[in-house]
This record gives structure tokens, C-alpha cells and sequence, in this order.
């Protein structure tokens, strides 16, 4: 709970300490000014009388309580003109994604990429608003499905693909060995950096590619190259690289060509040995997103006027009722 | 100088009607100045005139009524004990000051006294001392007793304590005299109670209250009133309640009851004056009742 203008209350503070002061001020002027006031003697032939007390008292009742609704009225204004509201912070850039995964399923990634599978079906039911696009390559890219936000669709392609690579069925290779040779990395990026619509929106893109950079044959586009497209377009690259291990040691040379190309672009590069870290890779790409996002977290405050309006107005009958009842 | 007293003659000479003024004098005469067994002459009746001192043979002889009038057997001293506390500047009960109905009260019955050849004296005071002017036969002192009483009565001056002033005829004066008290509408303490009764044993005693301001009253509803003597504020927001103006006229009612009866227990002649006019057939009634009391 908070207040938006928090100096209100004091106005209305000051307000009513300038309006009581003046009142009290020209009552006592008044009372300076009355020289024609009637004097009596005895008044406790009125003032004694049980029928006074009780008038009296009756009196007092009315005063009170039209003071009491006075000063509910004011206090209520002052609430409601503090206009106090529930705040929520929301980064809706993380929920203004577009991800684009971009998996190289030539025969060594086929474990890796099933794991980062498996870790996108699980966060896509947490996601709201994220748009994720699954493109897989070999020697040519293919769109697998397009960005979507219809989550149910998404887990069940994912689900698909992954029992497809466990059940090495060779359907998930349509259209991946159209080209002339075979991970053509740089091509794969290049295609994946493509995929992004919409853009004029200001989205966050960015692309997972999982590739061990091991290419057999001619690209159009180098790995630096499709790194660079990326970085034109606004996209950025995060690149998990299963095969940068001491044990894949002939691969070397790929890695560091590889870090290099998504690090110049200003991406993120992670080297893996083992695809149970995946999840664990994807959380912290999660996190750099995060970080990295532009934009400050945006301050949502739903006001509650509601209750407050409801017994002002209560107040407010009851000061114009009793206000009557006294001026009778 | 003599305004005052103009003032009271005024009264009644003019605005009262002569008859009023004689039978006034013959009131007077009746009640104070008892028969003695010197005659003094004849003189043509006056109404208010007791039937018994119509010399009827004369009468007959002369062919309209006379009365014998004797030397009177006592001098008598009227003494006027007057509240002049601060009581007194309120407003009676016709919204005149109380203080002009007193003085117009004291007026007519001194110049009365006086043209009877009765010397008065004046006790005055308030709760702080009581003041004792000694009895004359003059106009002018009697203009100057007036002229002290409507000094000593203001809205600023000390408290009214009417005790005080009983207190002080008690103690002072042994003689039998007519004492004449000019208060207000306030019950007596139990106190006074045994004040007065002693007074009453002692002196020739009336008494005159003159009315209090009626609080309910409605042409002042809307007007601030204050106690003068609390100075504390009577709030005009009750006083246009309808129960509580029954209330406070059945209050008044008995009040005034509960005076009378206590008044006539101690068989003391007492009337209520509430506005200037009605200060002369007042006087006139009080009067008229002490005869007859006396009787």
C-alpha cells in the first residue's frame, strides 16, 4: 500500500487548522462585537430544569456527531486525495521476448539438443506473452514452427521432436540435407537470425543456438559473418557449445572460433560437457536476459477508492442531515 | 436634578388616571394611618377612603360624602430596602430594565409616603455592603434616593445578595416601620425564610418582586442572552424548544405559586410587578391586599 500524493493529508492538515483558526477568530470577534446581548438574572430557572439537561444533552448528541462526520469527511477526503494504491513492479520486457532456438541436429547434438528441448517444454508453461520459434539445421534450416505464443502447440511440438530424436526417427531430417554438406553453422545462424517478424515492435530477439561448430562444407554465410547479421538485426546469441571439452580437444579450434564470433556480436557464449547442466545454462541465459534487458521495471498502482468513497458519501448524508437537524 | 422623581409623578398625574392617584393616596392612608381619637376636620371623600371614616351625618348636611379625618395617631417610617446588585440592570419581564420598574416602583410610594408626611429611608446594597439612607420628608431627598438607586444598579456593579440587606433592617432597626422590599423573581433560601419571619414580627411588611425576563421568550430567541450574574451564556439553540418552553412556564408558574403561598405564611403582602406600567395598579393592589390582610 501507497500513497501517490503523499503531501495531501498535510494540506488538508494546514486547510483545516487555517479554517478552525478563522472560525475561532471570528467567533471571538463576534463575542467582542455583541454589546446586545441580552442580560438576564437567574437563568437557572431555565438552566436547572430537567427538561433543559435533557434538551441539552440532546443537543450535544446532535453536535457530536455532526463533528464526527466532519471530521470522517475530511479525514476521508484526505485519504482519497492522498489516492492510495497497491503497487506491482512488472518487467514486461522479459515477458516481450521472441526466442528463437536454434538447434543443430547433426548426429553428435542430437543428446544436447533434446535436453534444451526438454527445458523449453518445462519453462513454456511459465511463460506469458515470450514467443519462441524452434528452427533446426543441418546442412539447410528448417523452420520447425514459426514464433508463436500458443504454449500448448509449442510443448507439443517440443514433445514431438524430442520423442522423435529419442526414437532416432529419421523424419526430423526433412529438409536439413538440402545443402552442400553438412552443420553448415554459419547458414543455421543466419537463418535463425532471420526469423524475427514484427520488426518495428520493440521486442527482445534472441536465439539459442546449440552447435559444437563442427562444419563439413561450404556456407554462404561464415560463423562470424551470421554472427554479425544477428548483430545488425538487433538480435542476440547466446551459444551453447556441447563440444568445447577437453575430451572433444580436435574440436579446439571450432570453439574458439565459435566464443569469438557470438562474444564480438555481444552475445553470450556457454561451453558444456554434460546436457543434465543444460537446464542450468538456459536459467542463466535467463538471468543474463534479465540483466541485460533495457527499460526500467514498470510500476503498475491500481488505486482503491472504493470503501473510502462509499463511507465519505455515508459522512457526507449524515453532515447534511444533521446540519438540517441543528439548524431547525 | 429632580428627573426622577418628575418622572414618577408624571406617572401619576398623567399617564395613570387621577382616580388611580387618589384612590392610591386613600389606599395608603387606610392601611398606614390608623384612627386616633383626635379629630382633625372634614375633608371630601376620596375613593379608597375606609367606609368607616365617612362621617354620614355631614355627609347628609352637606350633600356629598366627607370623611373625618383624625390626627394621625403614628409617624410612621417607610423604609424602602432595595437590591441593587447587578441583579437588578437585568431585564424584567417586559424587556424594560429591571432597575427603571424598581425605581418607578420606589418613586410612587415614597412621593405617596412623603405626601403623607411619612419620612423615607432607603437600605440599599449588594452582596459586598448594604447602605443606609436616613428617612426625610423632603422631595428632594426622595429624588435623591431614586437617583442612588439607579446608580448603584449596573451591569458591572457587585452581586445581588438581598439577605445582606435584610440582615442589616434586622439588626439596625428596633422600631416599627413600614418596610417596603423591591426584589426579584429568585426563591428565598431557608435562611431568608427565618430572616423575613422575623422581619415580619417586627416591621410592617411588603413586599414588591419585580418579574424576571421570561428565557423562552420568542421574540429573543435568535438574540445572545448571558446571566448577569455569571456572566455565563443561555444558549440561544435551546431556547426555541417548544417542550422546554412548556416546561420552563409550568417552572415558573410554580415558583411564583410557591412565593406567594410562603409570602402569605408569614402573612406579608406581596405582588409582582413586570413592567412599568403595571408598577401603579400593582402598588394599588398590594396596598388594597394589606388592608384587608390586616383586617
Amino acid at each position: 500500500m501507497a500513497v501517490i500524493t503523499w503531501w495531501a493529508p498535510i494540506a488538508w492538515v494546514l486547510a483545516s487548522g487555517v479554517v478552525v483558526a478563522l472560525v475561532m477568530l471570528q467567533t471571538k470577534h463576534r463575542q467582542a462585537r455583541s454589546r446586545d446581548r441580552l442580560p438576564v438574572a437567574h437563568a437557572e430557572r431555565l438552566t436547572a430544569l430537567p427538561a433543559y439537561r435533557r434538551a441539552l444533552a440532546g443537543y450535544r448528541a446532535l453536535v457530536a456527531a455532526f463533528v464526527a462526520c466532519l471530521v470522517i469527511l475530511v479525514a476521508l477526503s484526505a485519504v482519497l486525495t492522498a489516492r492510495p494504491a497497491t503497487v506491482t513492479l512488472s518487467t514486461p520486457e522479459l515477458h516481450n521476448r521472441d526466442i528463437v532456438l536454434c538447434l543443430d541436429v547433426s548426429g553428435s547434438m542430437i543428446s544436447y539438443d533434446s535436453a534444451v528441448l526438454d527445458v523449453f517444454d518445462s519453462l513454456s508453461t511459465e511463460f506469458t506473452g515470450e514467443r519462441i520459434s524452434l528452427v533446426i539445421f543441418n546442412a539447410s534450416a528448417v523452420t520447425y514452427f514459426p514464433l508463436t505464443n500458443d504454449y500448448d502447440y509449442i510443448s507439443q511440438q517440443l514433445e514431438r521432436l524430442g520423442k522423435d530424436f529419442q526414437a532416432a526417427d529419421p523424419s526430423y531430417f526433412d529438409g536439413t540435407l538440402l545443402g552442400n554438406g553438412s552443420s553448415l553453422v554459419g547458414d543455421g545462424l543466419a537463418a535463425c537470425a532471420t526469423r524475427f517478424d514484427r520488426q518495428q515492435d520493440e521486442r527482445s530477439r534472441s536465439v539459442i543456438l546449440v552447435t559444437d561448430n563442427l562444419v563439413a562444407g561450404e556456407q554462404i554465410f561464415t560463423l562470424p559473418q551470421a554472427a554479425a547479421l544477428a548483430a545488425d538485426r538487433g538480435v542476440r546469441v547466446y551459444g551453447i557449445n556441447p563440444g568445447d571439452t577437453t575430451a572433444k580437444d580436435y574440436l579446439r579450434e571450432y570453439s574458439i572460433e565459435f566464443e569469438k564470433s557470438i562474444t564480438d556480436s555481444g552475445g553470450a557464449y556457454y561451453p558444456l560437457d554434460d546436457p543434465a547442466i543444460v537446464p542450468s545454462v538456459v536459467a542463466s541465459i535467463e538471468a543474463e536476459q534479465a540483466a541485460v534487458l533495457p527499460g526500467a521495471p514498470l510500476v503498475t498502482r491500481t488505486e482503491h477508492p472504493e470503501i473510502f468513497i462509499l463511507v465519505a458519501f455515508g459522512a457526507l448524508a449524515g453532515l447534511l442531515l444533521l446540519a438540517w437537524r441543528l439548524k431547525r | 436634578m429632580d428627573r426622577l422623581l418628575r418622572r414618577v409623578q408624571t406617572k401619576l398625574y398623567i399617564h395613570a388616571h387621577r382616580a388611580v392617584r387618589g384612590l392610591l393616596e386613600g389606599e395608603y392612608r387606610s392601611v398606614f394611618h390608623g384612627r386616633s381619637m383626635d379629630f382633625e376636620d372634614l375633608r371630601p371623600y376620596v375613593p379608597g377612603d375606609e367606609f368607616k371614616d365617612i362621617d354620614w351625618k355631614a355627609t347628609a348636611r352637606y350633600g356629598s360624602p366627607l370623611t373625618k379625618r383624625y390626627i394621625a395617631s403614628r409617624k410612621h417610617t417607610l423604609v424602602l430596602v432595595v437590591d441593587t446588585g447587578r441583579d437588578m440592570a437585568a431585564l424584567s419581564a417586559s424587556g424594560e430594565s429591571k432597575r427603571d420598574v424598581a425605581i418607578l416602583a420606589a418613586g410612587t410610594i415614597g412621593y405617596i409616603a412623603i405626601r403623607h408626611g411619612d419620612p423615607v429611608a432607603l437600605v440599599a446594597g449588594t452582596d459586598k455592603k448594604s447602605e443606609f439612607v436616613p428617612g426625610e420628608l423632603t422631595e428632594s431627598h426622595l429624588e435623591r434616593i431614586l437617583q442612588r438607586i439607579q446608580s448603584a444598579i449596573r451591569l458591572d456593579g457587585a452581586r445581588s445578595n438581598l439577605a445582606a440587606q435584610l440582615a442589616y433592617v434586622h439588626r439596625v432597626f428596633r422600631r416599627r416601620m413600614i418596610v417596603l422590599v423591591i426584589g426579584d423573581d429568585r426563591e428565598l433560601t431557608g435562611e431568608e425564610h427565618t430572616l423575613v419571619r422575623r422581619l415580619a414580627a417586627r416591621h410592617e411588611m411588603l413586599w414588591l418582586s419585580i418579574g424576571d425576563a421570561d428565557l423562552m421568550r420568542e421574540e429573543w430567541a435568535q438574540r445572545e442572552m448571558y446571566d448577569v450574574a455569571t456572566a455565563g451564556t443561555v444558549p440561544t439553540f435551546l431556547r426555541d424548544n417548544p417542550r422546554l418552553r412548556a416546561a420552563f412556564d409550568s417552572s415558573v408558574t410554580a415558583t411564583a405559586e410557591r412565593s406567594e403561598e410562603l409570602f402569605e405564611s408569614l402573612s406579608i403582602s406581596s405582588r409582582r410587578l413586570t413592567s412599568q406600567d403595571s408598577v401603579i395598579p400593582g402598588i394599588f393592589r398590594l396596598l388594597e391586599a394589606h388592608r384587608h390582610a390586616r383586617r
